[in-house]
């Protein structure tokens, strides 16, 4: 199993390392024949990015050293598993894995959330795209009470869901959509990340006003990007 | 002197509803309690949030809201389906492996081989405690018998 985890923190490392695409960056991306449409290519994109959380996820872990310490409280979590009347006695460690599941379940949602507000080109996080996430990702099913059906409604109608649970979604013509990607913090030696997880995530969110060459299409955007002349 | 009669029933009608509406409060304070406790805490949760997001995104207190309860379905999804293993099993206590379990039986794939690496080295760094403890209290026992 351990050898398995190592493969899969190798292609991980494998992915971060390439450079990443930038959403409506290449102008001539649908002038080839062979050239993917818009919505695929941001579609590659957001998958990407999950990869990319997923790994830097299986990183962290191996480096955890703190298990006394939780960004939320055990106590609180025993007494939502208690709610259940079938639930008779809790191991010490359930309550502590859970602290780590829940936090890579509010990761990960705001993550998905997060990927549609930018689609809707906000810079603010709003229940509706948490609907959109919910109602996008085959695994969120068990929380389509939690959000309400008009909701859902409104976003089904403009996206169109995936069975990977990232939406398909067209971009208006000649205009970026979705988000631009820089190179993460990675060490080149070690293919780790090198800053907090706070700071680490920063480098990958790059908005349109920080850097001039967002949208302006071509390769120079991208060698830009990945610190090329 | 009917008057006078008429104040007292309406003093005693006021004091009567002021008990019960205080009553009343008292025990929709506890309800509040409750649903409190059905909940992580929303700065925790916020906090993990933002984490995640660029330094120039903002979230929304009905956003934060929803994700609490998200959060708290998630739990009591997975803590079911770790219950149903135990009560199947005949075992009253949910421990790690069960959870593991539940969360790769429920399509959670993605959380559940890195809790599994997770839980590991939480067994081990405790096992190396337990270990610490012992040789602090075998030394303890060494000086008291050399006492």
């Amino acid at each position: 199993m351990e050898t398995n985890n190592q493969q899969q923190q190798q292609q991980g490392a494998q992915a971060q390392s390439g450079p990443y695409p930038v959403a409506g960056a290449g102008g001539s991306a649908g002038a080839g024949a062979g050239a993917p449409p818009p919505f695929q290519h941001l579609l590659q994109q957001q998958q990407q990015q999950l990869q990319m959380f997923w790994s830097y996820q299986r990183q962290e872990i191996e480096h955890v050293n703190d298990f006394k310490n939780h960004q939320l409280p055990l106590a609180r979590i025993k007494k939502i598993m208690k709610a259940d009347e079938d639930v008779r006695m809790i191991s010490a460690e359930a309550p502590i894995l859970f602290a780590k599941a829940c936090e890579l379940f509010i990761l990960e949602l705001t993550i998905r959330s997060w990927l549609h507000a930018e689609e809707n080109k906000r810079r603010t996080l709003q229940k509706n795209d948490i609907a959109a996430a919910i109602t996008r990702t085959d695994i969120f099913d068990f929380l389509v009470d939690i959000v309400p059906r008009d909701e859902i409604k409104d976003d089904a109608a403009l996206v169109g869901a995936t069975a990977s649970g990232v939406p398909y979604y067209y971009p208006p013509i000649g205009q970026p959509a979705g988000m631009m990607i820089g190179r993460p913090a990675v060490d080149p030696a070690t293919g780790v990340y090198v800053q907090p997880p706070s700071q680490a995530w920063q480098s990958v969110w790059q908005s349109a006003a920080e850097d001039a060459s967002y949208g302006t299409g071509g390769a120079g955007a991208q060698r830009s990007l990945d610190g090329q002349s | 002197m009917g008057d006078n009669n008429i104040g007292k029933v309406l003093e005693r009608e006021g004091f009567k509803y002021n008990f019960t509406a205080a009553a009343s409060d008292t025990s929709a304070q506890d309800e509040v309690i409750k649903e409190q406790d059905r909940l992580l805490p929303i700065a925790n949760v916020g906090r993990i949030m933002k984490q995640i997001l660029p330094p120039n995104a903002k979230i929304s207190k009905e956003a934060k809201e929803t994700m609490q309860e998200c959060v708290s379905e998630f739990i009591s999804f997975v803590t079911g389906e770790a219950s149903d293993k135990c009560h199947k099993e005949k075992r009253k206590t949910v421990n790690g492996d069960d959870i593991c379990w539940a969360l790769a039986t429920l399509g959670f794939d993605d959380y559940s081989e890195p809790l599994k690496r997770y839980l590991h080295k939480y067994r081990e760094f405790e096992g190396e405690r337990a270990n610490q403890n012992k040789g602090n209290n075998n030394t303890y026992e060494n000086n008291i018998a050399n006492i």
